[in-house]
């Protein structure tokens, strides 16, 4: 306890004075104090606590650059007794950004990475998601994890050519059971408690690192774009039936995505091809299947204070048939196509200092639903209020949010900015 | 005969009156449109640091503290303007972008620093209010002056100014007013005083500029305020290290400085 304290002292003085000193130009700071408290509505949930959240997070954000580069640097510290007490250090983000030969930029070091023009839904971003910090209430930002990464920039006449370099793989952050539960198809059913799930991670070798690469471009007021990655699924979604273990199996994507203004709104196309690379076949099923996964959307105001938005997913098992007829006896046999329809309504009130916003996931094919929910309220431009609730439902235990049906929760907000 | 000579004689009349009439309505639109360049296209480009203030009725104050950049690539025309927030802490570094369509819907993206986040913008409701203040998208970047028919009504004084005064109406019914009367100082042709009035013809929002000051040898109001006199409540906002021409290449409004403040401008 005593140690972490210390390094923690010693992360924050480094956090403060390195940098500047480094750079030497401006420098800004700033951050949060926020407390967030959230309770489990589900008496029969099995995790550790019926506790979703208590915890207390001071956020120290800093920027500084000078002519030749920029630092950026956001630091977490958490306090959190929703169980056991602990302490937690997180640096979110620490990078370096600069530019080289006019047209090429860099950004090295640890990073938030979004891509894709899907809204709470990913088809081409395989970046690391954090699900645990989104379904317990914590602000929309931690939905990104941060992944040590690399990533250059090439600004061409053509358009633009991206590409990201994660040299270890950085897997979701997925229920383990500790905060809150999951389905677990070896016990065949919903567990919680200890042990913590714990997927096996692919060993540490260069040819285990992350590739993502973009090429986009503007076509009219249409952006257009094209991905590839190389990596791994980000959920550990194949069973090793030897140790009974989820791990995380070889993936590669290939995709594109269009965004352009129709109608008074914005609507988008992205589709994108998942290559199951340890399943090339498609008659493992153990492993992920291939597929195609698709989505379209549109949003727009309909109102000065109100905004709604519509998306359709839709996910297609390349070996359907394979895969059926090699399904062990007893194992679920999934449908060849999923679909999912998600939408989400945002209302301002009071010259947008509430914030009343609901969105809302159903999949027709499994039969499940996650809504979020929260009313927000900006007492003054630094304290914020927020109350909000995550409701999971779902016909079976084993579908993507039926897994998660007992974590239904709400909880309470403060933040204060500075 | 005498029935014809009048008639020809008020035919005349008639013609000349319909055509002091005519030259007086193209009068008050060459005053909007000067008025409107003067206003919103000063200068070939422009960068800013914008203090918001906006009241509500019962007095509470909020504020935003922003850099703006803009740069004209048509007078009167197509403009790209750059937006980024300092002030209050939770938007800080937030980018927010416009490409300004003379005869289109706008396009605009807003940065999410915290998630990397790109966002494209629905542009239809040109009436939804700026970041929660009394401005509306469309008092940030100016409503064109050929969308409404233009009046003088007639040429007085405010604020021991010579000024005109113009009534606008809305060529196509429109939501953000039915009846505009703008007050146009004579000598630096800008508008210092617009009064918004509803379907009712009740005075809904007024808009002021408190002070102008030269800047670059461009008359530039300084302090703006808008209030809405229905709701109580006003936003006033000040500009301050206001730098004309600063040479802002049409390559920092895109996407790649959305992501990436242009230093050069935005410290």
């Amino acid at each position: 306890m005593k140690k972490q304290i210390l390094f923690s002292l010693a992360a924050v003085l480094v956090f403060m004075v390195t940098p500047p000193a480094l750079l030497a130009g401006e420098t800004y700071l700033g951050g949060f104090v926020q407390g967030l408290y959230g309770g489990g509505l589900d008496r029969d949930n099995p995790t550790s606590s019926e506790m979703t959240a208590s915890e207390t997070r001071l956020q120290l954000r800093m920027e500084s650059f000078s002519d030749a580069a920029e630092f950026f640097g956001r630091l977490d510290f958490v306090y959190d007794d929703y169980y056991n007490p602990s302490t937690e250090l997180e640096l979110r983000e620490g990078f370096v950004k600069f530019r080289m030969f006019k047209n090429l930029d860099f950004k090295i070091g640890r990073q938030i990475i979004t891509w894709g023009t899907g809204d709470l839904i990913f088809i081409n971003d395989l970046f690391a998601k954090d699900y645990r910090s989104f379904f317990n209430g914590r602000d929309d930002q931690y939905l990104k994890a941060p992944q040590n990464a690399l990533r250059a920039a090439w600004y061409s006449p053509l358009g633009t050519f991206s590409g990201i370099y994660t040299p270890r793989f950085t897997p979701n952050r997925i229920p383990t059971g500790e905060r809150l539960s999951y389905f677990n198809p070896m016990a065949g059913q919903i567990v919680g408690g200890e042990p913590y799930f714990e997927g096996r991670m692919p060993e540490a070798e260069f040819k285990n690192s992350e590739i993502a690469a973009r090429f986009s471009r503007y076509v009219g007021s249409a952006d257009i774009a094209l991905y590839f990655y190389h990596g791994f699924y980000k959920n550990p979604t194949a069973l090793d039936m030897v140790d009974s273990t989820a791990y995380y199996p070889r993936l590669n994507v290939y995709g594109a995505s269009v965004r352009l203004p129709l109608l008074g709104g914005i609507a988008w196309l992205e589709s994108g091809y998942y290559d199951s690379r340890d399943d090339a076949d498609g008659d493992n099923p153990l492993i992920p299947n291939s597929t195609i996964n698709s989505m379209v959307g549109f949003e727009r105001q309909l109102n000065a204070s109100l905004t709604a938005n519509f998306q359709y997913q839709n996910n297609y098992m390349l070996d359907h048939d394979l895969y059926a007829d090699n399904l062990p006896p007893r194992m679920v046999e999934m449908d060849e196509t999923y679909h999912l329809v998600t939408s989400r309504l945002t209302q301002m009130l009071w010259m947008e200092t509430v914030t009343v916003s609901t969105f809302g996931f159903y999949s027709p094919s499994e039969k499940d639903f996650y809504g979020r929910f929260s009313v927000s309220y900006k007492y003054t431009d630094a304290l914020t209020l927020a109350v909000g609730a995550n409701i999971f439902d779902g016909k079976e235990d084993y579908t993507d949010f039926g897994r998660f049906k007992k974590n239904d929760n709400v909880y309470l907000k403060i933040t204060y900015g500075y | 005969m005498n029935f014809k000579r009048t008639f020809s004689v008020t035919a005349v009349l008639l013609l000349i009156g319909a055509a002091g009439l005519f030259a007086q309505d193209n009068r008050a639109l060459d005053l909007m449109k000067q008025a409107h360049l003067n206003l919103y296209y000063a200068g070939d480009d422009g960068i800013a640091e914008v203090k918001m203030t906006i009241v509500n009725s019962k007095g509470k104050e909020r504020q935003r503290e922003f850099a703006m950049l803009r740069l004209d690539l048509e007078d009167g025309g197509r403009q790209d303007y750059y937006t980024y927030f300092r002030q209050p802490s939770d938007v800080s570094r937030l980018t927010f972008m416009v490409h300004k369509m003379p005869d289109a819907s706008d396009n605009r993206w807003l940065y999410v620093p915290s998630v990397d986040l790109v966002k494209r913008i629905s542009a239809d409701d040109k009436n939804s209010s700026f970041v929660g203040s009394d401005f509306t998208y469309e008092d940030v970047s100016g409503r064109h002056w050929s969308e409404d028919n233009h009046k003088l009504l007639r040429e007085d004084t405010y604020n021991g100014r010579p000024v005109y005064v113009v009534e606008s109406i809305p060529k196509e019914s429109y939501k953000g007013f039915a009846r505009k009367v703008t007050i146009i100082d004579k000598e630096y042709i800008l508008p210092v005083r617009e009064e918004y009035y509803d379907k009712k013809d009740k005075l809904e929002r007024v808009f002021t500029v408190e002070k102008i000051e030269s800047i670059d040898g461009i008359q530039t109001p300084t302090l703006r305020k808008i209030e809405n006199v229905q709701k109580n409540q006003y936003t006033t906002v000040e500009f301050t290290n206001i730098d004309y021409n600063v040479n802002v290449k049409e390559n920092v409004f895109t996407e790649r400085f959305l992501k990436n403040p242009p230093r050069e401008f935005i410290k």
